[in-house]
């Protein structure tokens, strides 16, 4: 009970102490602010990609009857095209095109269907991915030329239907709902991924301003007070103290980003942001995002309290600080294929699998429950080890003036 | 009536790897008194300081505080002033203070009531709302001295306190120190300033090589161990003055001798049985200082050994 109150106390100092620091303070503000800065700088130099989202005028001159069947493809595509019907002859649209932006003209005639090329017309502005989608038109086309072959409704639909090939596993053919899941992944995905990024902004966030901690923990050091405040409290509830206070700090700067960004992101971003959000998962990627904090810190208020100063750190406290980046390594992996092997070694290493759990949690349709089981325990007890070992080293470091504890050294202290 | 032992170290032993820094350091503080631990550097001053503070554990023996049954450290009766000492940078003097008193479990309204009163008593009146990094040196030692007491500790524990304060400065501390004890708190001093220890200290505690060489009071101290020396200046030979009557051990620097004598000595007759042909420009006869006790046990020398293991 005095321990936890000592904590707080200490916990509170450090809230205080960084919240009345000018460079603290105005880091808390730069950091979102950048991040709106970058993302409108963005915009600002990204005109393609304007483009693509401005609606293109599609005319068509259709000679063969067929512009319902077109219309039809390109709303179950989703483009961002108007399509209209034209009477426009070929010779006669340059002048038309000259002076409008986003417009393709499309002739679909007998001669066309023969040829198998439908001639396209297009603005000199217009979206690059134009050429592309407009290839979806050909279904229709193909069907149109099939019907005129006299195919029955039914061999129609079997031509029609086609043939593609598609990646199979063992999870797959086990899911009889594969075709509905197909149909509704993309409202899903969005709904993984906005509380997953948002879980993994709060990680990064409370773990970079974690990396305060490690300066904070030579701070006694350094200001030769380390004996004076060893006078009114333990070496631990110090420890600890630092850790809560820092956590708190990093709550901070995220509720602040988040106050900054949101709006920013609600604005910018054609989906319901907080209706994805506001999800029960969310509970579950913010808890490892805690636990990723907590055993980041404990490394790095142990590792701390080894340093002189941060300023002479050397390179094996440089190497415990480049440990958050650990688990940017298995971007790659993970997106590429968020049930390898490799997503899966990265969620049993305890300090990649707070993040590779992030991520693959908001990829995966499917949740592996016991693989989350496992990695959480994994995390929860290598947090414990890594809070027992820190509170071993920070016991001797922080009375250890003047010089940087050798690796060696360290695993001294830990073994007493 | 004795007065109220405030802590009781028992047979305190601490070894670092295989080096035994300290061994069966006995002694205790009492209400009201100031109580000096001495010794050179190295001894185990600070190992013993230390330990008592609960900033180390001991291997071996005791420490026990009044008014607690266990072994539990009564952290915030204790003040306590490390050599090792400074104050967060980048903070406000107040901010620091009271944060120090909140640790000690001491009500902040009447902590910066006192923070005030002693800003004021040490020169630093309106120092308070100043970032500890634009104070001065001598600035910082006072604000680290009035974060020791703030929180009105039974048992305050010096390290070093004097050093490097100007004289005044040092007055200014003597002071205080003085007054606190007189107002019934346990002064556990530690300095190697030894004219300032003579003048302070009611009872001192000795330490060499880890262990005890001199424990008693001041008064006693003195009596026992502060022999009476005889300095003579001109040019005479070491023999003819190692030959007289009493003299343990002769120091001569160019044509200055140094006799110091044995205990006991009346220093009347002693002066009368000195030879005719001694060649004498100038002689005076005093006692051996603290500090020259603390020089010869610190430099190893045999002055008070024969002393020691008679009276220690």
């Amino acid at each position: 009970m005095k321990c936890m109150r000592n904590t707080m106390k200490v916990a509170k100092w450090e809230i205080k102490r960084n919240m009345k620091n000018k460079t603290f303070i105005i880091g808390l503000f730069l950091t979102p602010l950048l991040i709106v800065g970058f993302m409108m700088l963005g915009d600002l130099f990204g005109g393609s990609d304007d483009a693509k989202e401005e609606l293109t005028r599609v005319f068509v001159n259709d000679q063969l009857d067929i512009f319902p069947a077109l219309q039809e493809t390109v709303d179950q595509a989703g483009f961002n095209w108007e399509l209209l019907q034209t009477d426009l002859e070929e010779s006669q649209i340059d002048e038309e095109l000259e002076k409008s932006e986003n417009t393709a003209y499309v002739f679909v005639d007998n001669r066309a269907l023969e040829d198998g090329v439908v001639p396209v017309h297009t603005s000199d502005e217009i979206s690059s991915f134009f050429m592309n989608q407009v290839q979806v038109l050909e279904t229709p086309l193909q069907a149109l030329t099939m019907q005129k072959l006299g195919l029955s409704d039914e061999e129609l639909a079997a031509v029609s239907q086609g043939v593609f090939f598609e990646e199979a596993n063992q999870q797959d053919a086990s899911s009889p709902t594969e075709g509905e899941t197909e149909t509704t992944s993309g409202a899903d995905s969005m709904e993984q991924i906005v509380p997953g990024a948002f879980a993994g902004f709060i990680m990064l966030s409370i773990v970079f301003t974690g990396m305060a901690i490690f300066q904070s923990a030579s701070q006694e050091k350094k200001d030769k007070i380390a004996e004076i405040i060893l006078s009114s409290l333990t070496p631990a509830e110090l420890m600890q103290g630092k850790i809560i206070g820092y956590f708190v700090l990093g709550l901070i700067q995220s509720l602040v980003s988040v106050i900054i960004l949101l709006p920013f992101l609600v604005w910018r971003i054609d989906i319901p942001v907080m209706e994805y959000l506001l999800v029960p998962e969310l509970a579950l990627l913010i808890g490892i995002a805690i636990l990723g904090y907590l055993l980041f810190a404990s490394v790095f208020v142990g590792v701390g309290a080894t340093m002189a100063d941060i300023s002479t750190a050397g390179n094996f406290q440089g190497m415990v600080m480049m440990l958050p980046f650990l688990p940017f390594i298995f971007i790659g992996p993970v997106f590429a294929d968020p049930e390898g092997l490799m997503a899966q070694i990265g969620t049993y290493i305890p300090f990649t699998s707070p993040g590779v759990l992030i991520m693959r949690l908001s990829i995966l349709e499917e949740w592996p429950w016991v693989e989350i089981a496992i990695s959480l325990a994994i995390l929860a007890v290598s947090v414990w080890i890594f809070m027992k070992l820190a509170g071993k080293i920070f016991k001797v470091g922080i009375l250890m003036y003047g010089k940087n504890a050798t690796p060696g050294e360290i695993w001294k202290w830990i073994r007493a | 009536m004795p007065m109220e032992t405030m802590i009781k170290v028992e047979n305190l032993g601490k070894s670092f790897k295989d080096i035994q820094v300290i061994s069966n350091i006995s002694f205790e503080v009492r209400k009201g008194e100031i109580m000096a631990i001495l010794g050179p550097n190295g001894a185990g001053k600070s190992t013993t300081i230390r330990n008592i503070m609960g900033i180390m554990y001991p291997d071996e023996g005791t420490i026990t505080f009044k008014s607690t049954n266990n072994n539990e450290i009564p952290r915030h009766k204790i003040g306590y002033l490390p050599e090792e000492r400074g104050l967060y940078k980048n903070v406000k003097v107040m901010d620091i203070l009271l944060y120090l008193a909140e640790l000690k479990d001491y009500p902040l309204d009447k902590a910066k009531e006192r923070a005030l009163s002693y800003l004021k008593k040490f020169d630093l009146e309106g120092k308070e709302k100043v970032s500890v990094e634009e104070l001065s040196k001598g600035m910082g030692q006072k604000v680290q001295f009035i974060a020791s007491i703030i929180h009105e500790p039974e048992l305050l524990i010096l390290d070093e306190p004097f050093s490097g304060l100007d004289p005044v400065s040092q007055e200014l501390f003597k002071k205080e120190i003085r007054n606190l004890a007189e107002n019934g708190t346990a002064i556990l001093l530690s300095s190697h300033q030894m004219n300032l220890v003579e003048e302070m200290a009611d009872r001192l505690f000795m330490i060499h090589r880890g262990q005890k060489v001199i424990y008693g009071s001041m008064d006693d101290v003195k009596t026992q161990y502060a022999n009476f020396k005889c300095t003579i200046h001109g040019k005479n030979e070491r023999q003819t003055l190692e030959s007289i009557a009493d003299v343990q051990r002769v120091e001569q620097v160019d044509d200055t001798s140094v006799l110091y004598l044995s205990k006991d000595v009346e220093p009347a007759p002693w002066l009368k049985s000195l030879p005719e042909h001694l060649l004498i420009q100038e002689l005076s006869i005093d006692r051996v200082s603290l500090h020259e006790i603390f020089i010869d046990i610190a430099t190893d020398k045999n002055l008070l050994q024969e002393a020691g293991e008679m009276h220690a």
